[in-house]
């Protein structure tokens, strides 16, 4: 059981050793992309690009996913893991 | 109080040699749930890195973009909605922006080409930075442009040194690399064509007059909920984003609440604890002699509780080890890489994330509540209906 | 006196269609430091008597007081300490659990008194050299033959040091020589001033010299002959 233990401990302290390598290494290159932010004017992280509410959830407008059809059943796979885009932004509502 | 400290060690004890001795049966248990808890750590650590590398990088997001809607989606901007902005008091700069999507039929990629003038953007000097090759090209160069690291794999392919675009009347507009992004930019950059705004409107055929939303810079921060109002109520037909939104979008993103993927999650968890409910519910005859045996040699009631409860605990604590620690080698060493299928769908671009699992108390804290408890409820409550066996069999030939 | 039960009646099923008269009307007087026997046919009560005798379960009726301690309305927690503390039991088939070592099959009644490691194992050493199994201590239980059993089933009785021992139908499935060997295990207990109580019909056991007293049952009574 001690063993065990110890076995567990060390495992985990090569993998804390490797997260906190991982943690400077993020830091350090945020402010590239902080930069290529600024720059570009960018608003989404491009990771899912099957489709434009996928690829832009946060500027995309709400009715990108329901193109098809109003009740259109989900077609995309990343679908099932970004949710579609909240209906934010202000509209103009005649103040 | 120590002796009831040693009393629990000594059940600690006993309830070891009892799992080793049915250690088939619990290792079975312990592989199937740390597999569960995988899944589950995996989706908090991977949602957590994705929301916190968004969160980051998003933070030197324009402060408003302005987009235009018709019938609910998004149409062009004329610039003269740009010259009505200007005029509120307190936004510092409205630089237009012409972006979009270019399906390229060949790879079946979704590039997303934007065109800017670097020289209104804020740190636009300093873009050379983020290139791990080549050079920002001059301001109003035509034909030359950065592209993520995606794209120039995919120039490469074919085999050229030119990247060949189709405007909507099918001509043909080239334009020469000038410089790839550095790869720490990759989750922003990997799809990025990114051009002169006069290159962009040529190649999407936008009128001069008009642009695909406007970026507004304000003075002050405290101000930008207000002159967000004022410019939606000047501009009945706008749409009016802040950046607050943008990352609320994203705190919301990966919610639990989002898909199928994380309903799975919680059916599988669920099937499991009913399992583990209905285990524990039912005693062998081995196990029902043992505990009467036990309850006969002055084994109390709540002494045997503890063993059913020191075994859901160990079982349950090994698994949540196991299980989040393969979580962390499958985000950390693997990009997650069985979220793929869903994570990027059909995408056949992917950018190199390197992701950091988000480590923090609180997710691993989320994950145990969602894991852990309910196991050792579905464990220990059934137990004590089957602890509380009447002992009078015993004495009368079991 | 160290038991004593007056009008003692045990019904299980009271008021049921199945109900069952296990014990009628029970008096019985039992000193320290005998050796007495419960004898009668399979289904006359003994095992019922002793279980009440045991703080394993209570009687429907009257009063019982067992070394000190008037089970009648205890709570089972109370019986559970009682039981532990002062009496010690031999099963019939001895019931050890044979997944177990025969260590840890002598060490299970001492789990729940929060001794250290080095306490418990002192005391069950020293029970595994007064039976000479010292050699068997980390044999799994269920490979070791029917004398060794036996005599682990007594060592498991005794490492609480108990006052009383019971013993249901010890011998009921032991050749006459093992049989012998019990009772003379439990003629030295006696001696040692323990109080046993065993149900047996066996003649190897209720004409045993050490024997004090053979109390007879029928069909839940005591036969005064």
């Amino acid at each position: 059981m001690l063993l065990l233990l110890a076995c567990l401990a060390a495992v985990h302290a090569v993998l804390y050793s490797h997260y906190r390598h991982r943690l400077t290494e993020y830091e350090a290159r945020s402010g590239l992309r902080q930069i290529a932010t600024a720059a570009l004017g960018l608003s989404d992280l491009c990771i899912a690009t099957e489709a434009r509410y996928t690829r832009h959830p946060a500027a995309s407008d709400p009715v990108a996913p329901f193109m098809d059809h109003p009740g259109a059943i989900e077609h995309f796979p990343t679908g099932s893991f970004w949710a579609p885009p909240i209906p934010g932004g202000l509209r103009g509502e005649g103040e | 109080m120590n002796g009831g400290l040693t009393k629990h060690l000594n059940i600690i004890d006993y309830t070891l040699s009892s799992l080793w001795r049915r250690r088939a049966r619990n290792v079975s248990v312990l592989v199937v749930f740390a597999g569960v808890i995988f899944l589950v750590a995996s989706f908090q650590f991977v949602t957590g890195a994705l929301t916190q590398f968004a969160l980051d990088s998003l933070r030197t997001a324009p402060e408003i973009t302005v987009q235009r809607l018709s019938a609910g989606r998004q149409t062009e901007v004329p610039l003269d909605y740009g010259e009505q902005v200007a005029s509120i008091h307190g936004v510092r700069e409205v630089v237009p922006r012409i972006w979009g999507y270019y399906f390229d039929e060949v790879t079946g990629a979704n590039l997303t080409v934007i065109g800017v003038d670097l020289e209104r953007m804020p740190l636009g000097e300093k873009l050379n930075l983020t290139l791990a090759e080549g050079e920002v090209p001059e301001p109003g160069a035509s034909g030359r442009v950065l592209v993520g690291r995606s794209i120039k794999r995919i120039v490469e392919s074919k085999g050229s040194a030119y990247l060949s675009l189709f405007r909507p009347d099918l001509s043909q507009a080239s334009f020469a690399i000038a410089g790839v992004f550095d790869a720490a930019t990759d989750v922003l950059t990997n799809d990025l064509i990114v051009m002169d705004i006069g290159d962009a409107r040529d190649l999407f055929h936008i009128s001069p007059a008009a642009a695909t939303d406007l970026c507004v810079y304000v003075a002050n921060q405290e101000e930008v909920p207000n002159i967000a109002r004022k410019i939606a109520a000047a501009l009945p037909d706008a749409r009016v984003l802040t950046r607050a939104q943008i990352s609320q979008t994203y705190q919301v993103v990966f919610g639990w609440r989002s898909g199928f993927a994380s309903v799975c999650l919680l059916t599988a968890l669920a099937a499991f604890v009913i399992f583990a409910w209905d285990k524990a519910s039912g005693l062998s005859p081995e196990e029902r002699r043992e505990i009467t045996i036990l309850k006969i040699l002055g084994w109390e009631t709540s002494d045997i509780l503890a063993v059913r409860f020191w075994e859901g605990a160990l079982v349950a604590g090994g698994a949540f080890t196991a299980g989040c620690t393969g979580a962390y080698i499958h985000v950390a060493y693997f990009d997650a890489s069985l979220f793929r299928p869903v994570m990027v769908g059909w995408s056949v671009i992917h950018p190199s994330l390197r992701l950091v699992p988000s480590l923090q108390v609180s997710t691993l804290l989320l994950i145990f509540c969602f894991t852990v408890l309910p196991y050792m409820a579905a464990t220990v409550i059934p137990a004590w209906r089957s602890a509380i066996v009447p002992t009078d069999s015993a004495l009368s030939g079991m | 006196m160290l038991i004593e039960l007056e009008g003692v009646t045990k019904i299980y099923n009271q008021g049921q269609i199945n109900e069952v008269v296990a014990l009628r009307d029970i008096d019985l007087r039992i000193e320290a430091h005998t050796l007495n026997c419960l004898r009668g046919a399979s289904g006359c009560g003994k095992s019922t008597l002793l279980s009440i005798i045991g703080c394993v379960i209570q009687p429907t009726s009257g009063r019982a007081a067992i070394a000190g301690l008037q089970p009648a309305r205890m709570p089972d927690r109370f019986l559970t300490v009682h039981r532990r503390r002062c009496i010690g039991f031999i099963f019939q088939n001895f019931n050890i659990l044979p997944a177990l070592t025969v260590r840890e099959n002598i060490t299970l009644p001492l789990v729940p008194l929060g001794l250290s490691r080095r306490a418990m194992a002192e005391r069950v050493d020293r029970l595994l050299q007064r039976f000479s199994i010292s050699h068997r201590g980390n044999f799994p239980a269920g490979r070791i033959s029917g004398g060794e059993l036996q005599r682990v089933a007594i060592a498991r009785a005794l490492v609480n040091d108990p006052p009383l021992i019971l013993a249901d139908e010890p011998t009921a499935h032991l050749d006459s020589r093992l049989s012998r060997e019990f009772m003379e295990y439990m003629a030295v207990l006696k001696q040692a001033g323990k109080t046993i109580i065993i149900t047996s019909h066996d003649p190897q056991v209720t004409e045993h010299p050490a024997v004090d007293r053979v109390i007879d049952m029928k069909d839940g009574r005591i036969n005064v002959s």
